[in-house]
This record gives structure tokens, C-alpha cells and sequence, in this order.
């Protein structure tokens, strides 16, 4: 009731029309907030960016406003009346709709019953009038200038661009008040984006109010009125757009000062130990070239979609290279396998532990000794002492805090978690370390101990391909860092030239038609 | 993974082509081979024969409708051919004993739709597969049936008991049966949110749930709806014999899921129609007979059918990759 | 694997084995006989072998319905190899094997070429290879094998029924593949986390391909031990054969969604079983009847398993 009293006093038709409101939003999970008294509006026929770093707190917001998520503390408020989303239902029926970044659609279904399903027209029996939800639908996306979709197409073969016009369609069909965008751009085709772009701005010119979240800066100048910046979890700012520019919105995102958290680096690079020749996967990742050395931690940025994982997973074998040589110690190899990369001395710690990384239901011994279950044999079986011991040695290395090589791996926390994968890949024996985001979701203490793990292997001879979202991590540990952006590499910048205006400029610049570096 | 960006609208034809071409291909499998096999054979065409094709098999077509629905929702029921066993019997033995026909009918019907609404439930609520908690039921089932009767067949059923052998108007009424089901069953999978809800959770369960669909609720409803068509498949099929055997029909549920999957039902879930699995039903029965009017041994039908199904599957499989 | 914490199940199950078995014999003072146990290890070694491939399987989290269509075909195979092709039965039986295990091959490069469903497409090769089976066959019978042929299915070698020493290698060796090799490492690896077992540069594909050929083999052989034992080849041999084996296998503590399991317990399951069956038939109930109680106990048994599981949390 109080807080109806400072809206009033701010002006009471304001705070009314306002579509959605946060006030002093916070959101523990595990006992680790992610979001801390976060404070925001939306304005009706307004572009908000929301944006921050990987970590900063814009998807568990998001998830708040979509009624996935439920907040500890603080209230929403819509049209000034503050209200409590259980499901996503309730948030539905309070006119906010979601763009998810995995699209939620019915590949056997046809365009038309996609927009409509869960709502659709009845006819006086009771029954779906088809006739009219394809005619509506029809309507609906020749509003959003989509007039060559199909309605009678199966989504399945469709594209990412058309679904997701699909998915807005579905929005409008709700009569949404609110259209929440979760990086919506990532996955799009350059001609996509401008459509996309197109269609934001018609929605807006109906009083739609548009969440837009993304990291790439000419789409925040192109699209936003106001732009709000969370960092660890923290509400930084809510501006004008045409108040700020590129360099302030990126200090805002990073914040602090980069160098100091970071170890210093050691010894010296050594010779060449991988090199890759234009390189190339499908239409995935295009004539990649690029020269690792011994000793060296080289840094790989750029947006989410931009191939650097891909690039990842075509050294490790897991989508072998379709054109291009992969070249190891001067050797030319062919890796069509995992298998084969880790026998090459190539380890991946992936990007998604959970899925990729580990088996959270077995044992850290279970988990180390699968990738090296030929070393620790006796016979044709494998050697329980050995593993146990592989393990121990591990946990005593990378001081992981669990009660014993036997307990399951899903008990553990994040860092620890991060740990065993990176205990099963050094227990390989690698040359080369490929790390893509090797602190996501880890707390800041378990952070500074990696980073000074990562040191010291590289100290000792360790070539290690690091790849991170987090720009003062690719800027704090890299001696080198190539920045990709569609695909390609665009650019090339050694410790000193690595600023974040100067890589965070060449990832979210828009390649359309020259070809970079 | 271009757009499609022909035309705005394709037209009805186009559109009809587009979603029927499975049902599409069988109906033309079936009249090309009544032209074949009626060619190298006379008798293949004879009234007797064909009324035998279609009035005999009508009972497979009526529970490849309840299978479909099952399958896209994403399901599956092996359990099928000893249900419809042990409701034949069931009727068989309320019939003999001098119950009302309306109940020897009906209490075997509702004794499917319950069985088959747990059954479900357990699927739905504890997410056990279907294939493993239907392969108990059928043991269950067949078991129970055998245990119960000791296989002794019933006969001198009451004359107003043998609903599958009356023609009204020279026809028999198993095929209006089909006839009717199969287009309720359409237009109810077509025209009812429910009926569309069974294709959403299918297709995509989390989707199906974000779009306000309770998929729990929806799975039970397909499963006691697919015990209704089981239920009246069972009676047609305990009545159009002047005796039930008391055993459970060898392999019907292979080719009750056969029909389904044949007719363009994906076994993924989330795509088909039940038309398609009441045509592919009639394909199977044509099958079988225009083996024996081709002089070929019946005894291959049944690797006809594997092969059938094994080359839909891997072509559906080919299909879903290309899609993506 | 950690055995205390694996052996749980296989704890209780050995404890309900054991009360079943007194129970059972308090029942029938013709239970608890040699004879009687020993007859009753030659009845279940067909389902058993069969069962200790299908505890691969399901530990991969696939599933394998055909094997009574395979066991059912190489039966056929080998009555038609030898009386119709006029080979030696030797060779016959080797023939057969070699068919039974292509077909379990079959299923293998289904899967993993194609990625189709183990359930669908062992569904498919289920009515495919029976309908080979019926169609070679044509409910034609092969009798007459020679006297030397019965010593599989009805011999004894130190009193012990021959099929009950290859049941008993056979157990010994999975159980050392499943517990104590890479490959059972891998076979767990698999069902637990596919993709991560991949991006750890295990072998999944191939992995799984041996798995299903090694289904298709073992059911080749009880097909032989089956038909010695039965003195017959019929087609229709080993309908319904999945289900009893599946049955044992859950029952055995191998859970369906895979990742989970020993052989142990698969061999206790099969004991608890064939305890069942019997001392339900000697203590008066008509043989249909005992499948019910295994339809009953299967169910029965994942439910257990799925309420553990949801016990044990994410």
C-alpha cells in the first residue's frame, strides 16, 4: 500500500499506464542471489534494451517477468497493481509474452495453428473455425509484414528467422501489452536481423512495449529509447539511448578494473603446436586460420552464434572439418573423432558441463577415468586402485572439495563440478587445452582459482585455447585474442591492443558483406 | 533452411496434397492393387470377397483409430490385441448368460475405457515408458483371460448379440462402424481443442505446457478414448464369428500398429491422421487376401509388414532429418 | 561403480529370493528337491542368456523387443539348413548362429545409423524377422536330429543340465565385461549421459553396435539350446520371449531410462522369477496364471524403481 502512495506522488496516471513495473526485485537460487533489489519500468511503445555481461542477471529477470521464475523480495507491478506470476499462464494473462531463444513451437504443426494454439477461434458449435484462424493469421502476419510466410506450412521446415516471426505473431495473437525478447538476433542471418528490426519497430509504433535483450551494440543504437545495464545481479543504470555511447554502455556492463584480478603470466611462448588452415564446417565456421603456441593462453571472443565453440568442436572431432587442414606438431591430422583428438593430446572442456562435461549421476573417480580408462588397466580390466588413486590425485591437485573420490559428482558445487571435468582432461596428458567458458556459473572465488591453474599449466608448456563471453576474461588472461563474428575471424589483437572497446567493437560490429582479416 | 516464399497462398489443392500425402499413397496402393490382383484374378472382385475384405477387418481399422491418437500423442499400446481378447469374452459371457444385449455390450466397453484411462495415468503421472507399462498390461491381460476361461470358447450367443453380422441394407454393419468412427474420429481430431491438444503433446510436451495445455490431463483423456475404440473393435470382433475363441488373436496388436504407422502416422508422435490408419487397415486386409488369390503363402504376410514398417520408419527418419 | 551404494537393490532383492524361495518351499515339499531346482535352472538358462544382453541394453537405455522373433528365426534357420539344404548339422548350427547374430547386427546399424528409437526399431525387426521365420517355415515342423544334437537342451554334465553351465560362463563373463571393463564402463557411460560419454571419447556408436549383435547372438544360441531341448523347430518359438526377459531385467534393479544396473541382479530377477512360476504351477495354478503375476511384478517393479529414483532426487 505504501508504495501506491509514491506512485501517486510521482503522478498517478503515469504509474497507471505504466505496462510493467519492478520494484526492488531480488532472486536467490542455492542460496546465491543472482538478482539484488533491481529496480526498473517499461514504458508502453517503448524499446527497452536490457543488457550486462553473461552472469549479470538479465535472464533470471526475464524469467521473473515471464512468470517462470517466482522473486524472493520485491513486487511487479502492472498497470500500477502489483501482482505475484505463479506460471507462465499468469503472466500471459497479465499481456506479457515471451520470445524465447529456443523457440517453443510444433514442428508437425502448420503456421496458423502454431499462432493460435491454446486460444484458438470457435466456431457457434463449440468447434476450431480453421476458416478463421487462417484468415487471422493471415492478418496478423501480413501486419508484421511476413505476408510470404505460409499459413499452411509445416513450422518444422521452416527457418530460424521465420519461426521466430512466428513466435511474435503468437504474442501479438495474445493481444501482449509486453513483448520480452531473449536475444533474439543471435541465431539470424544478416538479412533476418533487418526484418527483425523492421518488425520491432512496427510493434512499437502500436504501443507495444518491447524487453530487448542483446549484446550487440549497433542493434541497441539501431532499436532501443532507454537501455537499462545490470551487472552482478546489480541494477547499474537505466538512460536514454541517445544519452550514452558505445564505450560508456560497455564500462557500465564490465565495471571494474580488468587487470588486477588476473594472474600474470609466465615463462615464455614456445614453438607452434596447432595450426589451422582455412578451415571450414558446413556453412557453420569459414576459412578459420589460426597458429597456437606452447605456453600460450589465446583468447577466442565473440557473441553467442559467432563459431567459436563450433570452431572448438571441430578441432575436438566432434564435427570434423569439411574443408581445411587441422595441422598438430607440423604434422597434417585428420580428427574425425574425439577419440582421436584426445589421442592427438587435444582436451575440451566444455561449454555445457551439465551435458557435455560430466555424468553428474556417477562418481568423481567414475567421471576422471572416462577418458582415460586405456591407462588405467591391469589386463584387458580396468584397475579400480588406479582409478581411485587417479582420482585422489586429482582432488589433491585441483584442491576439489568433496567428502571422497566415491561421492557423485552432482552433489558438488559449480566450481568443483568444473574441477573434475578439467581433472578428467589433464589426466589425458593433453598438449592442448581447450577451455570454452571455463568459469560459467562458478562463484568468484572458485574464478580466481582457475585462472590460476590455467596460468600455471600454461607456465609449463600448456597451449591452451581459452573461450569466454566475458570480456575481462578474454582481456585479463589471453596473451592473444582473435575475435570471431559470423562465422569468420574479423580480427587480431595482442595483449596490448586488446581493449574492450577495441574486441567488444569487432564482436558486435555487423558483417554483412566484406569479408574481415 | 531457406523460407518458403512462394506465393502467398498455396492453393487448396496444393494444400490437400500437402497434408494427406501419406492417406494419399495408400488409397492408391489399394486401387492399384484391386486392378492388379483383380486383373491376374476374376474372383479377387467377387461381392464375397470384397465384402470379406472390409467386413472382416473392420474391427483392426476401428483400433488403428484409438492406436493413432495414442501414437501422436506420442505413446504407444501393445496391450491392444489381449484387450480386445479379453472384451470379446467378456461380452461372449454376459451375452450367453442372459444379460440385456446393450449391457453385454456396453459393460465391456466401459471395462476398456477404465483399464485403459490407468494405464494413462501411470504413464502420464510416473513417466514410465508406455511400450514397458503396456507390455505388463498385456501379459496381465492375456494371462488373466487364459487363467479365467481355460480357453474354452463360447458359442450359442443370442441372435440379437451379433451386431457385426447384421446388414442393414445389404451391408455390413462393420462397415458402417468403420465408416462413421473414422469420420467422427477426423473430425474430432481436427475440429476439438482437445483433439489438437493430442498433436501438441506429441509434438512438443514443454511447448504443449507453456501454451496452457495440461499434458498429464490430455494423455489420460487419449488413453481412455483410445479404450473406447478398443472396446468397440472388441465387440465387432466377438460377434462377427458364431464363436469367441477365449485366446488372445495372435499378432494384433503388431498389425493394428502396423495399419497406424503405414497410414502416415509418425511413430515420433505429433503428425498423422486417423483416415490414413483406417485406409492402411483396408491395405493390410487386401494384402493378405490378394496373397492367397495370387497363389503366394499367406504365412510371408506378416514379413510384408515388418519390411512395411521398418521402410516407413526409416523414411519418416529421413524426412524429420531433411525438415531440420 | 561404487558397490555399496549399487548393491542396494541387488541386497533386497537377494533377501526377497531368499524368503520366496522358503515361503515356496514351506509350500511344496517338492520345491526345495535337487531335481526339481535343477529342472527348473534348465527352464529359465533360455531366458537368462538372452537376459544378460538385455541388461546391456537397457543400461545403454535402449531397448531390444525382437530378441523372441531372432530366437524364433534361427530356430527356423537351423531346421531348414539342415534338412532342406542338406548341411551337416554342425554346420547348420553355426549357420544359424551367424544369421541370428546378423540380425542383432541389423538392429544395431538401424539405431545408430539412422538414429532411430531401439523401442521402434527392434518393433519393426520384432514382425520382420518372425514374418522370415513364418514365411521360410511355413508352419512346417523339422524333427529327427540326430541323438548327439539333445546333449544342449538336455544333457547333463556332472549332474548339472548342460544349458546351466553355459548360462553360468556366460553370467561370469558379462558380469566381468559389465563391471570391470572399459566396454562396461562405456555401457554405463552411454545410458548415464550419451553426449557426455561422446565429448569424453568413448565409442558410442560402436559401443552400441557390438551390444545389439551380442543380443542377437546370445538369442541365436538359446534358440539352439531351445530347440534340443524341445526335440522341434517351430516359428512361433520364443513369442513373448521379450517380455519374461525385460521382466527380469527391470525386476533385477536395471533401470529403464538407463544408466543403472548389474548382472547380479539381472541373475537374481530371473531366479525370483522362475521361483514364482513354479511354485504357482505346484502349488495349483494353471500355467497362464504365473504370466500375470509377471506382468504384475514388472509393473510392480518400476514403479518401485521410479519412486526411488524420484527419492534420490536430481
Amino acid at each position: 500500500m505504501n508504495s501506491k502512495d509514491v506512485e501517486r506522488a510521482d503522478g498517478a496516471t503515469h504509474a497507471h499506464a505504466l505496462p510493467i513495473a519492478l520494484r526492488g526485485v531480488s532472486k536467490s537460487f542455492a542460496g546465491i542471489k543472482v538478482v539484488t533489489q533491481v529496480s526498473f519500468d517499461i514504458r508502453p511503445g517503448e524499446v527497452h534494451a536490457l543488457m550486462g555481461e553473461n552472469g549479470a542477471g538479465k535472464s533470471t529477470m526475464i524469467k521473473i517477468m515471464a512468470g517462470l521464475h517466482q522473486a524472493d523480495e520485491g513486487e511487479i507491478l502492472i498497470n500500477g497493481q502489483p501482482v505475484r506470476f505463479a506460471s507462465p499462464r499468469d503472466a500471459h494473462a497479465a499481456g506479457i509474452a515471451t520470445v524465447h531463444q529456443e523457440l517453443l513451437l510444433f514442428p508437425e504443426l502448420t503456421v496458423a495453428e502454431n499462432i493460435f494454439l491454446g486460444q484458438t477461434p470457435k466456431t457457434g458449435l463449440g468447434t476450431i473455425d480453421w476458416q478463421a484462424m487462417r484468415a487471422r493469421a493471415r492478418e496478423l502476419l501480413d501486419s508484421l509484414d511476413s505476408g510470404d510466410l505460409d499459413i499452411d506450412q509445416k513450422v518444422a521446415s521452416l527457418s530460424v528467422g521465420n519461426r521466430q516471426r512466428i513466435e511474435i505473431a503468437r504474442a501479438l495473437a495474445q493481444d501482449a501489452r509486453v513483448l520480452i525478447m531473449d536475444e533474439p538476433t543471435a541465431a539470424l542471418a544478416e538479412a533476418d536481423v533487418q526484418r527483425l528490426m523492421a518488425i520491432v519497430r512496427s510493434l512499437r509504433a502500436r504501443g507495444v512495449a518491447i524487453v530487448y535483450v542483446s549484446h550487440r551494440m549497433p542493434e541497441i543504437f539501431a532499436l532501443a529509447d532507454r537501455v537499462t545495464v545490470l551487472r552482478d545481479g546489480h541494477h547499474v543504470a537505466t538512460k536514454n539511448v541517445s544519452e550514452v555511447d558505445e564505450p560508456q554502455l560497455v564500462s557500465m556492463m564490465v565495471g571494474r578494473a580488468i587487470d588486477r584480478l588476473y594472474p600474470a603470466k609466465q615463462g615464455v611462448d614456445g614453438e607452434v603446436i596447432l595450426e589451422l588452415r582455412d578451415v571450414s564446417y558446413r556453412g557453420v565456421i569459414r576459412g578459420i586460420s589460426l597458429k597456437l603456441k606452447r605456453g600460450e593462453i589465446l583468447g577466442l571472443a565473440g557473441l553467442v552464434g559467432s563459431g567459436r565453440t563450433e570452431t572448438a568442436l571441430t578441432v575436438f572431432g566432434i564435427t570434423p572439418a569439411t574443408s581445411g587442414q587441422i595441422v598438430i606438431d607440423g604434422k597434417p591430422e585428420h580428427i574425425s573423432s574425439p577419440e582421436a583428438a584426445r589421442d592427438l593430446g587435444i582436451a575440451y572442456v566444455p561449454e555445457d558441463r551439465g551435458q557435455q562435461g560430466l555424468i553428474r549421476s556417477q562418481t568423481i573417480e567414475d567421471n576422471i577415468a572416462l577418458a582415460n580408462l586405456k591407462r588405467l588397466m591391469r589386463g584387458f580390466m580396468v584397475d579400480a586402485a588406479k582409478v581411485t588413486a587417479e582420482a585422489r590425485k586429482a582432488i589433491e591437485r585441483f584442491g576439489i572439495r568433496a567428502r571422497g573420490p566415491q561421492q557423485l559428482v552432482r552433489q558438488l558445487s559449480g566450481g568443483n563440478q568444473q574441477k573434475v571435468v578439467l581433472g578428467k582432461w589433464l589426466a589425458t596428458n593433453p598438449r592442448i587445452l581447450i577451455m570454452d567458458e571455463p568459469t560459467r556459473g562458478i562463484d568468484v572465488g572458485a574464478k580466481a582459482e582457475i585462472h590460476q591453474l590455467m596460468r600455471k599449466l600454461a607456465g609449463e608448456g600448456m597451449a591452451i585455447l581459452m573461450i569466454s563471453s566475458e570480456l575481462p576474461e578474454v582481456l585479463g588472461m589471453s596473451d592473444r585474442v582473435l575475435v570471431m563474428n559470423s562465422g569468420r575471424i574479423v580480427g587480431e589483437f595482442d595483449r596490448q591492443a586488446a581493449t574492450a572497446e577495441a574486441v567488444g567493437t569487432a564482436m558486435t560490429r555487423s558483417y554483412s558483406r566484406e569479408d574481415a582479416a | 533452411m531457406s523460407s518458403v516464399s512462394a506465393g502467398a497462398s498455396r492453393s487448396t489443392l496444393q494444400r490437400f496434397l500437402g497434408g494427406y500425402g501419406q492417406e494419399i499413397v495408400v488409397l492408391l496402393s489399394i486401387v492399384a492393387l484391386f486392378i492388379v490382383v483383380g486383373f491376374v484374378n476374376p474372383r479377387f472382385l467377387s461381392d464375397t470377397n470384397i465384402n470379406s475384405i472390409f467386413a472382416g477387418n473392420a474391427y483392426i481399422a476401428i483400433a488403428a483409430i484409438g492406436m493413432s491418437m495414442i501414437i501422436i500423442a506420442g505413446h504407444i499400446d501393445v496391450s491392444v490385441g489381449a484387450m480386445i481378447g479379453v472384451i470379446a469374452t467378456i461380452a461372449g459371457t454376459l451375452a450367453v448368460a442372459g444379460y440385456p444385449v446393450w449391457i453385454a455390450w456396453s459393460v465391456p466397453i466401459l471395462f476398456s475405457i477404465v483399464v485403459s484411462a490407468g494405464t494413462g495415468a501411470l504413464v502420464a503421472y510416473t513417466r514410465i515408458p508406455s511400450i514397458v507399462v503396456t507390455l505388463g498390461m498385456l501379459s496381465i491381460l492375456k494371462g488373466g483371460l487364459i487363467s479365467a476361461t481355460d480357453g474354452a470358447w463360447i458359442s450359442n450367443m443370442p441372435p440379437e448379440f451379433m451386431i457385426a453380422q447384421m446388414r442393414p441394407f445389404g451391408i455390413p454393419s462393420a462397415v458402417y462402424f468403420m465408416v462413421a468412427l473414422t469420420i467422427l474420429a477426423a473430425l474430432f481430431m481436427r475440429y476439438t481443442d482437445f483433439g489438437r491438444a493430442i498433436y501438441a503433446v506429441g509434438g512438443n510436451m514443454e511447448a504443449a505446457r507453456a501454451a496452457g495445455i495440461n499434458p498429464e490431463r490430455s494423455v489420460i483423456g487419449v488413453f481412455a478414448l483410445h479404450g473406447l475404440f478398443t472396446g468397440v473393435a472388441g465387440i465387432l470382433f466377438a460377434t462377427q464369428l458364431q464363436v469367441i475363441q477365449s485366446t488372445v488373436p495372435p499378432n494384433l496388436e503388431l498389425t493394428v500398429i502396423t495399419a497406424s504407422v503405414i497410414g502416415g502416422v509418425s511413430i515420433l508422435g505429433g503428425t498423422g491422421t486417423v483416415i490414413g490408419s483406417t485406409l492402411a487397415a483396408i491395405l493390410f486386409a487386401c494384402i493378405g487376401s490378394a496373397l492367397i488369390f495370387l497363389n503366394v503363402s499367406a504365412y510371408w504376410l506378416r514379413a510384408v509388414l515388418g519390411l512395411l514398417i521398418l521402410a516407413t520408419v526409416l523414411a519418416d527418419m529421413a524426412r524429420r532429418r531433411r525438415a531440420q | 561403480m561404487t558397490a555399496s551404494k549399487l548393491l542396494r537393490h541387488e541386497t533386497i532383492l537377494a533377501v526377497l529370493t531368499i524368503i520366496a524361495l522358503a515361503v515356496l518351499a514351506s509350500l511344496s515339499d517338492k520345491f526345495f528337491t535337487a531335481e526339481n531346482l535343477l529342472n527348473q535352472g534348465r527352464l529359465m538358462s533360455e531366458v537368462g542368456l538372452v537376459a544378460l544382453a538385455m541388461t546391456f541394453v537397457i543400461v545403454t537405455g535402449g531397448i531390444d523387443l525382437s530378441v523372441g522373433s531372432i530366437l524364433g528365426l534361427t530356430a527356423i534357420l537351423l531346421g531348414v539348413f539342415w534338412k532342406n539344404l542338406g548341411l551337416p548339422l554342425p554346420l547348420a548350427i553355426a549357420g544359424a548362429l551367424a544369421c541370428g547374430t546378423f540380425a542383432g547386427w541389423v538392429n544395431g546399424f538401424i539405431i545408430t545409423r539412422f538414429s532411430v528409437p531401439p523401442l521402434i526399431a527392434t518393433l519393426a525387426t520384432l514382425a520382420l524377422y518372425r514374418g522370415l521365420a513364418e514365411g521360410i517355415s511355413e508352419a512346417r515342423s523339422v524333427r529327427g536330429y540326430p541323438e548327439w544334437f539333445y546333449v544342449f537342451g538336455q544333457g547333463e554334465i556332472l549332474g548339472v543340465p548342460f544349458q546351466l553351465w553355459i548360462l553360468g560362463i556366460a553370467t561370469v563373463v558379462s558380469a566381468v565385461i559389465l563391471g570391470l571393463t572399459p566396454f562396461g564402463r562405456a555401457t554405463y557411460a552411454i545410458g548415464a549421459n550419451e553426449t557426455a560419454a561422446r565429448f569424453s571419447g568413448i565409442r558410442v556408436h560402436a559401443t552400441k553396435l557390438w551390444i545389439y549383435t551380442a543380443a542377437g547372438f546370445v538369442s541365436a544360441l538359446a534358440a539352439v539350446i531351445f530347440v534340443s531341448r524341445v526335440t522341434t523347430t517351430r516359428s512361433d518359438m520364443g513369442t513373448g520371449l521379450e517380455l519374461d526377459v525385460i521382466t527380469g531385467v527391470v525386476l533385477g534393479g536395471t533401470s529403464i531410462f538407463g544408466g543403472r544396473g548389474t548382472i547380479i541382479g539381472t541373475v537374481l530377477g530371473l531366479i525370483l522369477i522362475q521361483a514364482l512360476k513354479n511354485g504357482l504351477a505346484l502349488s495349483g495354478v494353471k500355467g497362464d496364471g504365473t504370466i500375470v503375476v509377471i506382468g504384475l511384478v514388472l509393473i510392480g517393479a518400476i514403479l518401485i524403481g521410479a519412486m526411488f529414483d524420484k527419492n534420490r532426487g536430481g
